[in-house]
């Protein structure tokens, strides 16, 4: 049994902001025979900023999918405010999916409907709001993320730093208290790159709640985070403020850091 | 032998994604919105397409049985013909098989397309079960429409060979309406509408699960559309000859 010492077993209401609201216990989770998380143990704090960084497939996306319950893993315990997603049964992960809100790395906008309908969708499905409250909160929702009045455009018609922001905005609709962000910065020029970390840090304010970002864009990660970790090779090699991790002698965060490809293996660790 | 539990896995997995949808019904709810739209999309736009079909279908059952029984001196018997041929069989399997082509391999593609762009992740993160807003309504559409196109497509179908026999052939119109409503009962519209229910509850799931669970890409969208069809036509066809012996044998 993994150690549990974490407020993350205790209930939203219950944790206080800088204590443990997620938490990773030797989480393992391979796909086939790919071991993509080797023991991972991990806490991301209340009202707090975090990012997760390391090179491409090092199972990055695979421990925010973990969060959600998307994927399950095969040992460990992923706490979220007092469930354990790894087991909880479907109302429980419910429960906790409506806690939380998600930019996916495209966007994730429904094709099919237009911007507003997109970010009115949940609020459509969970509240009893009426068709006018739900026009003003979506309206409030793009004025927030920067972009008024396009609720009638096609998600097609975008560009794709718009589409981050419009999956944002419906991200954050339904005033979640984790908002986590997939790889936030990638496909977008650097102009559009400063404008989301930007808006990610204003709306941090703004809003007070926890974000989670999964990135391997270094200038962006030190712009946002309160907290940085690194996975590399399925292990958690580094964790801290961002000054702690820029002043960390690990020869694998450093190598990353000064975007050297060419990153040391881990004591036994296969490459 | 891997092929076999091959086979019996996925037969497994897809009776499990059917149940998984009935139950979702009833624990999420149906979302009507998107049951009307729906079926808008699947028995509105498969109109035009199916009514071309009925009307050559209907015309060619004519000419087939007008050309077997004038043999016997029995031209007129061409009404009969239609009635057990048409409304029995061909015209269950046309609409059936045309609602498949069309509607079932769009919901198949669109599905898998929404996985591949992870909007099927975004509505789970959501709180919101994808089976329930993505699949029972489609299920519930076809459910609907595929009755009232089949018995559309039994009407069509009879008007043209009714027409193809009096005007092309030559049959007395009387002798042709005789033994068409002689041999056609309130039964076989039963049968027909009850083989439409079946059929249509077997191309929304099938076209879901193939959909749902397709691989991520281009090549997952190909082959889970391409799956869902090939699928669809057997287990139809298939099941077609277990209903008519049930209901006629």
């Amino acid at each position: 049994m993994a150690e549990l010492s974490t407020s993350a077993t205790r209930p939203f209401d219950a944790i206080a902001a800088g204590e443990p609201i997620i938490s990773f216990r030797d989480v393992h989770k391979s796909f086939g025979d790919k071991h993509i998380l080797r023991g991972i143990t991990l806490d991301f704090l209340r009202g707090e900023t975090t990012v997760v960084i390391g090179p491409s497939g090092t199972g990055k996306s695979v421990c925010m999918k973990l969060i959600v319950g998307l994927l399950v893993p095969e040992k460990g315990d992923v706490w979220v405010a007092g469930t354990n997603v790894a087991e909880a049964h479907e109302r429980d992960l419910m429960s906790v999916r409506r806690r939380i809100g998600m930019m996916f790395q495209d966007g994730a906008l429904f094709d099919s409907m237009s911007v507003g309908d997109n970010i009115a969708f949940p609020l459509q499905r969970h509240t009893k709001l009426s068709d006018a409250e739900i026009r003003d909160q979506v309206a409030h929702a793009l004025e927030q993320v920067g972009l008024p009045g396009i609720e009638d455009s096609a998600p097609s018609a975008l560009s794709g730093g718009m589409r981050k922001r419009v999956s944002l905005a419906r991200a954050v609709i339904t005033k979640p208290e984790i908002v986590m962000f997939d790889e936030p910065n990638s496909g977008l020029d650097p102009l559009t790159s400063d404008e989301i970390d930007g808006l990610i840090g204003r709306m941090k304010e703004d809003l007070g709640i926890t974000f989670i970002v999964i990135s391997h864009d270094i200038v962006g990660t030190f712009a946002v985070a309160d907290r940085i970790a690194m996975l590399y090779n399925g292990h958690l090699i580094a964790q801290g403020t961002p000054d702690a991790v820029l002043h960390s002698d690990q020869p694998t965060l450093r190598s990353f850091l000064a975007r050297n490809m060419d990153l040391p293996p881990l004591p036994g660790d296969p490459r | 032998m891997s092929a076999v539990l091959n086979g019996v896995r996925k037969v497994g997995a897809y009776t499990y994604f059917a149940g998984a949808c009935m139950r979702s019904a009833f624990t999420h709810g149906v979302p009507w919105d998107r049951v009307v739209s729906e079926s808008y999309k699947v028995g509105v736009r498969s109109f035009p397409v199916l009514f071309t079909m009925a009307l050559f279908v209907g015309s060619n059952l004519a000419i087939q049985g007008y050309a077997a029984f004038s043999t016997l001196g029995a031209g007129s018997l061409v009404g009969m013909f239609v009635a057990l041929a048409g409304v029995r069989e061909v015209c269950p399997l046309l609409a059936a098989t045309m609602v498949a082509a069309k509607a079932g391999t769009e919901m198949a593609a669109q599905l898998a397309v929404m996985r591949t762009k992870e909007q099927i992740d975004a509505i789970e993160v959501m709180a919101i079960d994808p089976r329930s807003e993505l699949v029972v309504p489609s299920i519930i559409a076809v459910m609907i429409t595929l009755p009232a196109l089949t018995v559309f497509t039994i009407f069509v179908s009879l008007v043209s060979a009714m027409a193809v026999a009096v005007l092309q052939l030559g049959v007395d119109q009387g002798e042709f309406l005789s033994f068409l409503v002689g041999y056609l009962s309130a039964y076989d519209l039963f049968a027909a509408t009850l083989k439409s229910v079946v059929f249509g509850a077997i191309i929304a799931t099938v076209s879901g699960y193939f959909g749902f669970y397709s691989e991520r890409g281009a090549r997952g969208v190909g082959e889970a559309t391409n799956r869902a069809v090939v699928t669809m036509c057997i287990v139809i066809i298939t099941l077609n000859f277990a209903l008519t012996s049930l209901l006629y044998g």
